[in-house]
């Protein structure tokens, strides 16, 4: 994403931006960027019906820049594109004041926003991110166990599932070839399933991870390929294949096999590297029942009040689909807990929700925090709490069944659903 | 030439019928050809002067030009022909025959052919009654059989021996001969023996119609031969049937319904089943031939003359195509009869059987990886007869090949390619066999850490476990999947254990060390103890598997381990004294449940087969099920238990079904197949009772329900609870290695579960919790 020009101001936040979103990767940072009640001005097409003195209608399509008041974002991760609904705030002469448009934003195509209350940090850390043009690792991998594959794409900042491949192989059996044959078809489908989605002209490193023999078949399986056929681009990606070891074909292993030191010397994604770090620490804390880590909403918002979040290996570790919340309340909520972190000079990592580290923390709700002293019994001070707020208790019920999330709004709904699978 | 390469001598016959055909083209060989033999013959002669066979040079190259210079086909049909045998007369007979035919006989035959072209209509017709015999279709023949009930079947005729089927031979012939002017040339002396030879052989062949082969061979031979005499089929002469007039009496009106409606009038077929029938139902018994001169001439054609039956090769196909037709509307029967159910009470069925039926268990076959486990069941399958020795014996050489011949008998279980590269178990290996008292199934599971989900799949499968302890790495054994899989087997909810202390032969420094067999002993016994096995569930078995030593058979009283005999029962007698039938009405009463753990193709017949252990209920052969969670409901064609066919299963079997009316892209091993009438709902997520061997967090995970591996992950920690079930603390942090917990887990797809079902929760590779479905939400 390029930063066309920007003013905002340094005190309030108040001001708008322009940006130019320049790969698919972008309209990830675009929808972690706008919320509901932003202005958003971006060119648009739209259907004008006109009709003259004599009752006659006609359709005409009209090209034109419209500005709208967000009401909803809807992303679609599998075709980087994001719909943008909301009401129109401009008018102009064909449309009216208050009319709804759902903008869809397009690559190379500049849009301006404005938030209504003003940039906030982590709008403001967003941006910085989103406009930050260092080399991009891009790494495609295949998950796979016998009969399952998941064909992904890993960025800086999401992991796409782009295809899977699931097929029922038969199992052994003696005097029965069915098995080694429903295997080669089952690589061959993984194959070009695989090369639909590559770009072979510039191939990105592949990673290849499976329990048992199954990645090392796979990648003979390419290499006998590549040999044999005419396929030229082909050749080149076989030096790019990473072999690995992960527990299961299932996509979650991927975050084992991304930690996993054979891949890491092989990626430069020091981002995912470092959060993955600082999940595994947290992790060993709580297994060894450490009182410096807590995770759920409540507990690190009380840790935070306490100031245990703080100077000297305090560190939040928030998910951004917290802020992504409908609600604007919700969003404010998380927005001052990171501040009151950063004043307090503490860390605070945010992680992408569709990476994989983030969804290690998306299970434990989105929010944990490793203290700088240990609190014991962090939880039952929270219970008591409940108490005290009766009104957010069952919005508290509801959370917790539903992702075990508190409170956030838009995390639990058809939003979230379509961040993966 | 597939024929060729089949048969032993038979081949004879099929030369002289090229010959029919070919006379010109047989005569010559090429000057290419020549200088094959002359290079070839001298090898063949080496190699047959080795094995003590004599044979001349004419028949080396006629062997050759057979084989088409494959020098060890020619040798071995060579020297098959020459080795004393009961048949040996005959065939050299023939042999002999051979030698002179080639050439000479090649004109005789044109010759006599010339005097064919102008037989007598009568022997036509008797030509056609021939076919008839061998194409009657079934309910025809039914009809035929009270009116000649002496009518030996062509193929006995002649006895058991040869000899005698020569001498009835030519008594018969001399009888007909009298009997009728119409007799068939009288066949050369080669043909008649070579025609014996190969009768049982035609007789067979009726089923799979031998002529319709022949004219394939040529195109073959064609291709390979690179310099091929021209051997386009000369076509059949012309079938003089019409000019024939009918010896028979006319045809009932039916059979004329019958024979007429086919529209290929031409063919023989629709004639023989006329007259089939015309002399069957005839109005006068006598007007036609007697039923015995049938016999004779039917007798005379079938055995006599393939030259007769390759003028109606060519059309033999036809002709069957058309009897089929004809069978099928006279039958009027429906295409395809809908599997119907049988409607058995299985229930009270099993009931009756209970006292008779032969007690069954399958246990699934736990370790570490490399302690044994294939090589241990592998041996007590070869011992208890379910695998031949000679199966044994050609894996071993297979595996020495391979440079890997202590696996030969692990090689019974890993049939995949991938399991005999790399010498490891990489799936569950499904095999039967029984004793006297017990049909024993064996499941053996995969050692290695990364086939865990698979060896889950197996325990729960089984009735029981055998858990394979190498005696010299307890070790390696007990820290690493030897404890795991103790513990999944508990967490499937096995309860009964038999441990073989395995590799006894190779304990340094002496074999069967008896303080090294009590050390593990005491060592596996703890180790269960500590994971909640009763004591009186478990025995505990000293054995070798690659020696075979008190796997089935008890060791040698003389030998080291001379000790075992009198202290341990062999692993099987500890196996068979394991079986408890726990299995009771109330269960077989139940709907049907079956977890599918495995879908495949069963064969031609049986396109979608399924098989799986029946976990509740019953099921017979034109049950209707659905599969959950596709929800697609398929008929029960056939089912399977053991191998063999049957009309029910209940719980407790593993079989396998045969399902119809379903496409097999609805079924994945995992599935549930239930009855219609209650099919199970399906869910994404659902409470369990666990206990945790891990530190438990809301994380991802590899959730396992049986054979179905699906991911998931624990969306809650719910509360902790002690051994009662008391709830110790509501919405705990964390739950801890050791302590047991409700927790909701979550999966991505839907999945079948119902309350009671064993779930495992894996992570990273390791097993991390395990429990007992509580409720489903």
């Amino acid at each position: 994403m390029r930063l066309i020009k920007h003013s905002i101001e340094r005190k309030t936040g108040a001001g708008s931006a322009t940006l130019l979103p320049e790969e698919p990767e972008d309209m990830w940072h675009a929808y972690n960027l706008i919320r509901p009640t932003d202005l958003l001005r971006a060119s648009a097409i739209r259907k004008v019906i006109s009709e003259s003195g004599s009752g006659s209608r006609s359709n005409e399509r009209v090209h034109m820049t419209l500005t709208i008041r967000v009401t909803k974002l809807d992303f679609d991760p599998q075709a980087a594109q994001l719909h943008v609904s909301g009401r129109v705030a401009e008018e102009n002469k064909h449309v009216k004041l208050g009319s709804f448009h759902t903008l869809d934003l397009e690559l190379q195509r500049n849009f301006t926003l404005e938030k209504a209350e003003g940039w906030d940090s982590v709008a403001l850390d967003t941006l910085k991110e989103a406009v930050n043009q260092d080399a991009k690792a891009q790494l495609w991998a295949v998950v796979m166990q016998e009969g399952l594959a998941n064909i992904c794409l890993i960025t800086d900042h999401q992991t796409i599932l782009r295809q899977r491949v699931e097929v029922n192989l038969p199992k052994k059996r003696a005097g029965s070839t069915d098995h080694d044959k429903s295997l080669h078809r089952f690589f061959q489908t993984t194959f070009d399933s695989l090369l639909r989605q590559l770009d072979l002209a510039n191939p990105k490193p592949l990673l290849l991870a499976s329990p048992g023999f199954t990645a090392s078949s796979f990648y003979q399986f390419i290499k006998t390929q590549a040999s044999n056929g005419a396929n030229k681009p082909l050749q080149q990606l076989v030096p790019k294949i990473t072999v690995a070891h992960s527990a299961s074909g299932h996509l979650h292993s991927l975050a084992e096999v991304l930690a996993s030191p054979a891949v890491t010397s092989k990626l430069s994604d020091t981002k995912f590297a470092r959060e993955t770090q600082l999940m595994d620490r947290f992790f060993e804390l709580i297994r060894k029942d450490d009182a410096r880590a807590w995770y759920g909403p409540r507990e690190c918002e009380l840790a935070v009040e306490r100031g245990a979040v703080g100077k000297g290996g305090g560190v939040l570790l928030i998910s951004n689909s917290l802020f992504r919340s409908q609600d604007i309340r919700t969003r404010k909520r998380w927005v001052k807990l990171v501040d009151e972190v950063k004043e307090g000079d503490g860390e605070v990592r945010v992680f992408s929700s569709m990476h994989e580290s983030g969804r290690r923390l998306e299970g434990l709700g989105g929010i944990a925090a490793i203290l700088t002293w240990p609190i014991e019994d962090l939880d039952e001070e929270v219970e008591g709490g409940d108490q005290d707020e009766p009104a957010e208790d069952g919005a508290d019920g509801e959370g917790d069944a539903d992702g075990g999330v508190d409170g956030i709004e838009g995390v639990t709904g058809h939003d979230e659903e379509i961040d993966f699978l | 030439m597939q024929r060729v390469k089949n048969l032993g001598y038979d081949e004879d016959e099929l030369y002289d019928n090229h010959d029919e055909y070919e006379q010109e083209d047989a005569t010559a060989y090429t000057a290419e050809d020549k200088e094959n033999f002359a290079t070839l013959t001298p090898v063949i002669r080496a190699e047959l002067d080795e094995a003590g066979v004599q044979v001349s040079d004419k028949d080396i190259e006629d062997a050759l030009w057979h084989y088409y210079w494959d020098v060890g086909k020619s040798v071995s049909y060579l020297k098959n022909s020459r080795t004393p045998r009961l048949q040996q007369q005959s065939t050299e007979k023939s042999d002999k025959a051979k030698a002179k035919s080639k050439f000479d006989e090649a004109a005789e035959r044109s010759a006599e052919k010339a005097v064919r072209t102008t037989m007598p209509p009568m022997f036509a017709a008797d030509w056609f009654r021939n076919v008839s015999w061998t194409l009657v279709p079934s309910h025809v023949e039914g009809d035929l059989i009270p009116n000649e009930p002496v009518r030996p079947m062509p193929k006995l005729l002649g006895g058991s021996s040869k000899l005698a089927k020569l001498a009835e031979e030519r008594r018969k012939k001399a009888a007909t001969a009298a009997a009728s002017q119409s007799e068939s040339p009288a066949p050369n002396g080669s043909l008649s023996a070579l025609e014996r030879l190969s009768k049982p052989r035609d007789a067979k062949e009726n089923e799979a119609p031998g002529p319709k082969v022949e004219p394939k061979k040529y195109p073959i031979r064609k291709k390979r031969d690179p310099t091929p005499p021209p051997r386009e089929p000369t076509p059949p002469p012309p079938e003089p049937e019409e000019e024939k007039p009918d010896l028979r009496a006319s045809p009932t009106a039916f059979g004329l319904a019958l024979s007429t409606s086919p529209p290929c009038g031409l063919h023989p077929a629709s004639m023989t089943l006329k007259d089939l029938l015309g002399s069957e139902v005839a109005d006068d018994p006598f007007q036609g031939p007697s039923p015995d001169d049938t016999v004779l001439r039917a007798q005379q054609y079938s055995k006599g003359t393939p030259n007769k039956r390759r003028q109606s090769g060519v059309n033999g196909l036809a002709k069957k195509t058309e009897a089929l037709k004809l069978n099928g509307t006279a039958a009027s029967a429906p295409a395809q009869p809908k599997v119907r159910s049988r409607g058995l009470d299985v229930p009270k069925l099993w009931a009756e059987e209970k006292s008779r039926r032969k007690a069954s268990a399958a246990f699934v076959v736990i370790g570490h990886v490399d302690h044994g486990k294939s090589t241990l069941m592998g041996r007590l399958l070869l011992d208890t007869g379910a695998v031949a020795q000679r199966d044994v014996d050609k894996y071993q050489k297979q595996a020495t090949e391979m440079g890997k011949s202590s696996f030969a008998l692990a090689w019974v279980m890993d049939t995949g390619t991938e399991e005999r590269e790399r010498g490891v178990t990489v799936d569950i290996a499904q095999h039967h066999f029984s004793t006297n008292s017990v049909d024993f199934t064996i499941l053996d599971a995969p050692g290695h850490r990364d086939f865990v989900p698979n060896m889950i799949g197996g325990a729960s499968m089984a009735d029981m476990a055998v858990l394979v302890v190498d005696a010299n790495q307890l070790e390696s054994g007990m820290k690493g999947q030897t404890r795991e899989h103790v513990l999944l087997a508990k967490a499937v909810g096995l309860k009964r254990i038999v441990v073989a202390v395995n590799k006894l032969d190779s304990t340094t420094p002496d074999a069967w060390s008896r303080s090294q067999f009590d050390g593990v002993k005491g060592e596996v016994l703890k180790f269960l103890r500590e994971s909640g096995f009763a004591e009186q569930f478990v025995t505990v078995v000293p054995c070798s598997g690659l020696s075979g030593d008190n796997v089935a058979k008890a060791p040698k009283v003389s030998g080291p381990a001379a000790w075992v005999a009198n202290t341990h029962p062999t692993l099987l007698k500890a196996l068979e004294k394991s079986v408890i039938p726990d299995i009771d009405g109330a269960t077989i009463r139940r709907p049907l449940r079956l977890q599918i753990a495995d879908v495949f193709r069963g064969g031609v017949t049986n396109p979608v087969s399924v098989s799986g252990r029946i976990s509740a209920g019953n099921a017979q052969t034109g049950d209707s099920v659905v599969v959950q969670p596709s929800g697609e409901t398929a008929t029960i064609k056939a089912l399977e238990v053991n191998a063999e066919p049957c009309d029910y299963a209940f719980a407790g079997q593993i079989c396998t079904l045969h399902l119809t009316d379903i496409d097999p892209i609805h079924l994945r091993t995992g599935d549930v197949v239930c009855a219609a009438s209650h099919p199970v709902p399906v869910v994404k997520t659902f409470t369990a009772k666990i206990e945790a061997l891990k530190s438990l967090l809301p994380q991802a995970m590899d959730v396992h329900l049986g054979r179905l591996h699906v991911a998931g992950g624990i969306k809650q920690l719910v509360s902790t609870v002690d051994s009662e079930g008391e709830v110790l603390k509501k919405k705990p942090r964390i739950v801890k290695a050791g302590q047991k917990a409700i927790v909701k887990v979550g999966v991505e797809d839907g999945v079948v579960v119902e309350v009671g079902d064993r779930v495992v929760l894996r992570a990273e590779g390791a097993t991390v919790g395990f429990g007992v479905v509580d409720g489903t939400a």
